[in-house]
């Protein structure tokens, strides 16, 4: 994990360092080059006014302590015998030279002055040391309060660094606060623009979860609410079986027990059909499969239902290969017949048919009544049932359709089918170009 | 006593059917809210069994209706409609009792005998009337303390008449508390029962009001 906070602080003290050293090395360097010139007009200004005390009083004998300690002042004559040394008891400065010159003299540099007179020559020499010494005094002065500084520096970053975090604590603890039960946006009124759109996100997931959750409480109370008939259809027919007068009596309640039971693992069996195709991350890629072997199963498992109902059931197809889950599609066909079968009267017929058109059509159509159009939108509904619906549907039929189309991509219309009744088609998307030629990529040279 | 069952599931209608024929009630059953309430408007029932969740007209809607019109008929909610604000809204808009599914048969039952009780105007679950006692219960009739054994269709023409002494049912009242509209009536059916009864609790028990109807004599 990765602190805002340290890493700020780290940067803004590293700064702060930085800064400090640069301005002591830049006054350093300046105070010398300064001092230098100063120091440089000083010596000259020595010799010159030397020149005239040596001039008038050759002989003259300076105070030693008047020559400053810093200084050594040197006269020789013009035969070149040192006539003075302010200084003694130093290395001797042997060496002479007019104007400003840079020495070595013992390993240590020093500067001097030479001026020419007319009966010998000053040299005025000052050790290089002083001048430095100048110098870093006056850096260290420099720096000096930037390092008393620093640990006020630092309290205050920590201040302003922490102050400036703390709405994003706040958006913390508010999103700390929120759970399953209390999914309300969090106030993004007052917070700074570069948290808000972060809130702002949040909110937005925040929304779209509250919807996930009431769409899945509301499915929970009506699939509670639609169990209930029949386990009360159930616990009906078992009280019946109890207090039944006679053996008749016992055989019916009996049968219609069974029923009742069947009843309830339909409602069940297609509840579950229906939690297995909600919408969620895929985790598994799709794979291409025929439509055919699919189709053929779910009109296989109606077989029975249209058989007892005398409906003719029939199934056409063209080769077409869809991206698809082929239990999601035995599934959808078998729900499709199955509703065909159930709302066509007795001698009639469904007719499933798979076109090779776009990305693949899937047709079932019956010979029954039909939905009038203004109704088709809700039929899709959880639940819904229509007028004059017939015994044993769980109203979830044409939902799963929905929710299994919708995996694969697929679009479910509904139609007058040619000689009356509903045609349901469900479109298949044209598979990607990629897919459209695997025999030029499967063709290895 | 004739009931109606409004109910559009129908497992639960045909349940609901054959208990209540066993229990000695004329059962008619509709199953959406417009037929209920055209039954409703033309036939006269004891009680009634009322789903809300119902196509074309929900109950409550068919039940204030009734009760606009005036009509008392006792009337019992049997849905699967659950919470509190349901049952608040059922029995506001005059049910006589509201049960949620699933539900109890005997407790149906039971529910169904108070409310007859209530609308009757009695307190004791026991219709006692010149010496004798007619327990809906169990389904027993007793004369001065000695039992006495009935067919069903006796005891429902006596329950009909007991009801309320004095009053005068016609042949085609009581048929109508006797049979539902599907059922086959012989012509003399009541005449039959009136004699069995007369046989079993003395020729006095039940009158005769001629060209009119019978009914049991006030105390």
């Amino acid at each position: 994990m990765t602190s805002i906070r340290a890493r700020l602080l780290i940067a803004l003290l590293a700064l702060v360092s930085a800064v400090s050293i640069l301005a002591g090395t830049l006054t350093y360097r300046r105070v010398l080059a300064e001092t230098s010139l100063l120091f440089d007009y000083q010596l000259r200004q020595m010799a010159l006014s030397l020149r005239s005390q040596v001039s008038m009083a050759p002989r003259l004998e300076l105070p030693p302590d008047e020559a400053d300690a810093d200084f050594v002042i040197q006269i020789w004559d013009l035969y070149g015998a040192r006539i003075y040394l302010s200084r003694p008891g130093l290395p001797l400065i042997n060496q002479t030279a007019l104007g400003y010159a840079d020495i070595v003299v013992g390993g240590k540099p020093w500067r001097t002055y030479g001026l020419q007179t007319l009966d010998g020559v000053i040299q005025i020499a000052q050790p290089v040391r002083v001048r430095q010494a100048f110098a870093r005094a006056a850096a260290l002065r420099v720096i000096a309060p930037l390092l008393l500084l620093l640990p006020l520096l630092i309290a205050a970053v920590i201040g302003v660094v922490s102050n400036g975090l703390w709405p994003l604590k706040r958006v913390a603890r508010e999103v700390q606060r929120r759970d399953v039960h209390s999914l309300a946006p969090i106030a993004v009124a007052d917070l700074p623009q570069e948290i808000a759109p972060l809130a702002q996100e949040l909110n937005r997931l925040l929304a779209r979860l509250d919807a996930a959750f009431q769409a899945q409480r509301a499915f929970v109370a009506d699939a509670a609410h639609e169990l209930r008939s029949p386990l009360t259809a159930v616990s009906l027919e078992l009280q019946l079986l109890d207090r039944a007068p006679d053996e008749a009596a016992r055989a019916t309640a009996r049968e219609r027990l069974g029923a009742a039971v069947e009843r309830a693992i339909h409602l069940l069996e297609q509840l579950l059909d229906l939690a297995r195709n909600e919408p969620r991350d895929e985790r598994h890629e799709l794979t291409e499969v025929p439509l055919e072997p699919a189709a053929a199963q779910g009109v296989a498992d109606s077989h029975a239902l249209a058989l007892s109902r005398h409906i003719e059931l029939s199934l056409e197809s063209e080769p077409v290969r869809v991206l698809g889950y082929p239990e999601a599609l035995r599934t959808l066909v078998r729900n499709l017949v199955d509703n065909a079968v159930r709302y066509t009267p007795p001698g009639g017929r469904v007719r499933v048919r798979i076109r090779a058109e776009g990305g693949g059509v899937l047709e079932v159509s019956d010979s029954g009544p039909g939905i009038p159009p203004g109704e088709r939108a809700r039929v899709f509904d959880r639940f819904h049932r229509r007028r004059g619906s017939p015994e044993g549907g769980s109203g979830l039929g044409l939902a799963i359709v929905k929710a299994i189309a919708e995996r694969h991509g697929a679009r479910v219309d509904l139609d007058d089918a040619p000689g009356g009744g509903l045609k349901v088609s469900v479109v298949f998307p044209a598979p990607p170009q990629t897919r459209r030629r695997p025999e030029t990529a499967a063709a290895p040279a | 006593m004739r009931v109606l069952v409004v109910e559009d599931d129908r497992m639960i209608a045909q349940g609901l059917e054959t208990a209540l024929k066993q229990d000695g009630y004329a059962v008619d059953r509709v199953a959406d809210g417009r037929a209920a309430a055209e039954a409703l408007r033309s036939t006269r029932f004891d009680v009634v069994l009322l789903d809300l969740g119902l196509p074309e007209r929900d109950g409550i809607d068919v039940l204030r209706e009734l009760r606009r019109r005036g009509d008392a008929t006792p009337v019992v909610i049997l849905t699967a409609r659950d919470e509190v604000r349901d049952r608040i809204e059922g029995l506001d808009a005059g049910a006589d009792d509201y049960i949620v599914k699933p539900f109890d048969l005997d407790e149906v039952s039971a529910r169904m005998r108070s409310v007859l009780r209530r609308a009757a105007g009695r307190g004791d679950p026991c219709i006692r009337h010149r010496g004798i006692t007619l327990d809906p219960v169990t389904r027993s009739v007793e004369r001065d303390g000695t039992p006495v054994t009935l067919s069903a269709h006796e005891f429902a023409v006596l329950e009909a008449l007991l009801q309320r002494p004095g009053a005068v049912l016609s042949r085609a009242q009581l048929e109508d508390r006797l049979y539902g509209w599907s059922a086959q009536i012989e012509s003399n059916a009541v005449e039959v029962y009136i004699h069995g009864l007369r046989r079993k609790l003395g020729s006095d028990a039940i009158r005769t009001l001629r060209g009119v109807g019978y009914f049991v004599p006030k105390e």
